[in-house]
């Protein structure tokens, strides 16, 4: 029973319920309290222990329904009539196009035929009855027998480790041979070649049971696959992303990205917004003071200060927006922007050659339009740095100062034009940090208009900065310098 | 003489004293208790014998719950486990703790959580007034003590005879959450809004909600009674995200917005002169209310307060202007009722219509 539950805290956890193994302790403790009489019960109480977040017991919730769904086997031959139309409307509707209409229909005709001969029928079964195991079970109709049978075969193919869809087919074939199909195919032929009408009916029967016995162990692997192969499916995905250069990316794959972002995103919040700094200056605090080196006969021994201040810091970011590094921009202003909780003076701007400030507009609208628009208004036009650099000064300069964290954002290929490094100097000197991200490789750096070799001497950091995870460590180290 | 000390508790004779009798007076463990959960031995604690006892209690006091409710109190008591409970304001958090103690008849120790919230506010602080007052007065037994004691070695060494008098139990004021581990016969602790505490009072917890002990560093551990573990609640806001160890540690409760059967019994069982009709027609005007888009939507607390309003106006039925004139009660920003305001015909006259 233990195996139950540990498995299906594996499948939590694919469906990015974090479950620790304390928790799965408990949730067995919970369960030796509860039981597994009441199915309700055991839902609220392992929900109650294992997952923490509503949105946590939402997917706990779509989990333990899929994980503890009993696989109702379809009802057996004799009810063959009803069954048709249950099929037809039911939730196995595609795959039982495939077989289940022909075999239907072949069903029909074999009943239209032995109209007379049904009456038959169960006279002959006395007479003769399946000797393999499987060939039994299916005829006895004993539809939790069987299901019990399937679900003990999937745990001998070790069904649970399934990855890829491509896989179904083993899968099956596999779950097929450990229920004991080999018996029954060899009883099959054997009818079939002794001849005579009843072996041969009872062949048929056992065939037509075989091929509906393999539709639900198709179907019974599907389901094994949503539940613990898709959702690691999505992960392998995640972790791609992460790696894969932006400018690859594709515009479908927008959206997984942004799930991605926000998701790299809400751990870093997470990290950093629990650093607290006590200030060791500032206003005494002559009541908490007093009351603290009170034990200490009244010296004052441990001074107590009144702010104990979070310092956020202030970034500013300057994006390229051309062509080849709009790309990135649009991914780090995603990030900058999913940091609102920690960094809530986030200033940024565009250019390609006139610089424009965009904090509005990112702080309005959503990612999508805010980056149309962006792209509109700053798009176009040749890069010129020296004239973004003029233009910073005029707007921006005042503004810094020695909190501001300033992310320039390019590829510094300035079409020859004058480079104007002193300005950026000038920045270097009045801010905390100039961090350049650069998201050409370090061996184009110098090579043909590209400036780096002017810029880098002026920034606290240059890095190369082209996947989500660059992204992602540049920002942490952003927060992390920010204390 | 001798059977005159044997009365007196503190007395350390052999002949049975008064501790040994009260071991006595324990209540029996019940045996189908025994068998599945812990041998916790709290007062009353048949009425957490099963999910369904627990909703019957907690009615009878006028706390209507639902299933997940009861399984997480009754989870709570027999893993000896904390529960943290998070949900919108005003669906009854805070008042779950209060029923369960009610419903034990234990002593409800409430910690109520701020910005700032240390450890002196919250397990103990040294009780300097009296100590210092203490010293004063004992400055001449000093003398005595250090009497015949020659050179600074001497001294101190015929000081360290007496131990720490001063950081004893006698000189400790325990607060909140101390009280709760030395409580006699077990409590329910009630650690409300532990959100809006700091992260570092967040880790002060931990150890209290693991091993139900805290650590004092001049005097050692404090365990409480493993028989006796006080009932933990904690509730949350989720102004901030809580930390994950302490999540770890807990069983955790979603309370969400009720739906309109429960909602309706809730109301009946808080406010029980309200008529049926009206019961229903006000319940399912604030469930409309739930569905729009408002900067605060009304809680069950609003609920039952509009009910109590209505039954003060000698209301019968919902109308429209009735409605406009007390929506104060329900909503409480400005922007809230200008915006249901428009709309408040149509939502009278669905509520109507039920």
């Amino acid at each position: 029973m233990d195996r139950t539950l540990v498995d299906f805290v594996k499948v939590l956890r694919t469906a990015e319920i974090s479950v620790s193994p304390a928790e799965t302790l408990d949730a067995m403790q919970a369960l030796d309290i509860v039981g597994y009489e009441d199915r309700q019960f055991l839902k609220n109480s392992l929900s109650i222990v294992l997952s923490k977040t509503p949105e946590e017991k939402e997917a706990f919730d779509s989990c333990f329904d899929r994980y503890f769904s009993f696989n109702k086997f379809k009802p057996e031959e004799s009810e063959q009539e009803s069954t048709d139309d249950q099929f037809d409307d039911g939730e196995f509707d595609q795959d039982a196009k495939g077989q289940g209409q022909p075999g239907g229909k072949g069903s029909d005709q074999a009943s239209g035929q032995g109209g007379g001969a049904e009456a038959g029928e169960d006279e002959e079964d006395q007479s003769l009855q399946p000797t393999s195991e499987l060939g039994k079970l299916l005829l006895s109709g004993d539809r939790t027998e069987l299901s019990i049978a399937m679900a003990e075969a999937g745990k001998k193919a070790e069904v649970n480790q399934i990855v890829v869809f491509t896989q179904k087919g083993l899968y099956t074939r596999k779950i097929m041979d450990a229920m004991g199909l080999k018996e029954l195919q060899d009883e099959i032929s054997e009818l079939q070649a002794e001849g005579g009408r009843e072996r041969h009916n009872l062949a048929a029967k056992l065939k037509k049971a075989r091929d509906r016995l393999r539709e639900q162990v198709r179907d019974y692997v599907e389901k094994q696959f949503f539940l613990h192969a898709d959702e690691s499916g999505k992960q392998l995905r995640e972790e791609l992303l992460k790696k894969v250069k932006l400018s690859n990316l594709e515009k479908r794959n927008f959206k997984d990205v942004q799930e991605v972002v926000f998701k790299m995103a809400k751990k870093l919040i997470s990290i950093h917004s629990k650093r607290r700094k006590t200030y060791k200056r500032g206003q005494l605090d002559v009541r908490k003071t007093l009351r603290y080196n009170m034990q200490y006969d009244g010296m004052f021994f441990d001074i107590k200060w009144k702010a104990s201040k979070v310092d956020r810091p202030k970034v500013i970011c300057i994006c390229d927006v051309s062509g080849s590094v709009s790309n990135y921009s649009r991914f780090l202003l995603m990030f900058l922007y999913s940091l609102a909780e920690i960094l809530p003076k986030v200033r940024s701007f565009a250019f390609s050659s006139d610089l424009g400030e965009v904090t509005r507009l990112f702080d309005n609208s959503n990612l999508e339009d805010a980056m149309a628009k962006t792209m509109r208004d700053y798009g176009n036009g040749s890069t010129d740095y020296g004239q973004m650099l003029m233009d910073f000064k005029h707007q921006c300069m005042d503004d810094v100062n020695n909190k501001t964290t300033i992310i320039i954002l390019g590829d510094s290929r300035n079409n020859y034009g004058d480079a104007k490094s002193e300005i950026l100097r000038e920045m270097y000197d009045k801010s905390k940090r100039v961090i350049w991200l650069n998201p050409e490789p370090k061996m184009s750096w110098t090579v043909g208009d590209a400036e780096m070799k002017k810029y880098a001497p002026s920034c606290h950091q240059v890095e190369v900065c082209n996947s989500l995870t660059h992204l992602e460590r540049v920002v942490s180290n952003l927060l992390r310098y920010a204390y | 003489m001798q059977w005159l000390y044997n009365l007196h508790p503190d007395s350390h004779n052999d002949a049975p004293s008064t501790f040994e009798a009260s071991a006595d007076l324990r209540p029996p463990l019940s045996a189908g208790l025994s068998k599945q959960g812990p041998f916790v031995t709290i007062k009353n604690h048949d009425r957490l014998s099963s999910v369904e006892v627990i909703q019957d209690n907690f009615e009878k006091r006028g706390y209507i719950c639902n299933q997940q409710i009861a399984t997480a109190v009754f989870l709570a008591y027999h893993l000896e486990k904390p529960i943290l409970i998070e949900g919108p304001p005003g669906v009854g958090k805070t008042e779950l703790a209060k029923t369960a103690a009610e419903m034990l008849d234990l002593p409800c120790i409430r910690l109520q959580c701020y910005e700032g919230l240390d450890e002196s506010k919250a397990i103990y602080e040294w009780k300097y007034g009296k100590q210092l007052l203490y010293t004063q007065v004992l400055k001449k037994t000093l003398g005595e003590i250090l009497e015949g004691a020659k050179g600074l070695t001497d001294s101190v060494a015929k000081l360290h005879e007496f131990g720490d008098v001063f950081f004893s139990e006698d000189f400790l004021e325990p607060r909140p959450l101390l009280k709760a581990l030395k409580a006699e016969e077990s409590c329910v602790l009630l650690i409300d809004e532990v959100d809006k505490s700091d992260h570092e009072f967040e880790s002060l917890l931990l150890e209290l909600l693991s091993d139900y002990q805290v650590s004092i560093p001049e005097i050692g551990t404090i365990v409480a009674n493993p028989d006796r573990k006080p009932l933990v609640f904690l509730t949350s806001n989720n102004t901030r995200e809580i930390s994950d160890a302490l999540k770890r540690r807990c069983l955790h409760l979603y309370i969400p917005f009720p739906d309109a059967t429960l909602e309706s019994r809730i109301v009946h069982a808080r406010v029980p002169d309200v008529p049926e009709r009206l019961r229903t027609q006000l319940v399912t005007f604030i469930q409309e209310l739930r569905e729009m888009d408002l900067k605060k939507v009304p809680a069950i607390s609003e609920t039952i307060d509009w009910a109590r309003t209505l039954i003060l106006l000698h209301t019968e039925s919902l109308d429209s202007e009735l409605v406009r004139q007390t929506l104060n009660v329900i909503l409480k920003f400005q922007e809230d009722i200008e915006a249901v305001e428009a709309e408040i015909q149509n939502v009278t006259n669905k509520a109507l219509k039920q």
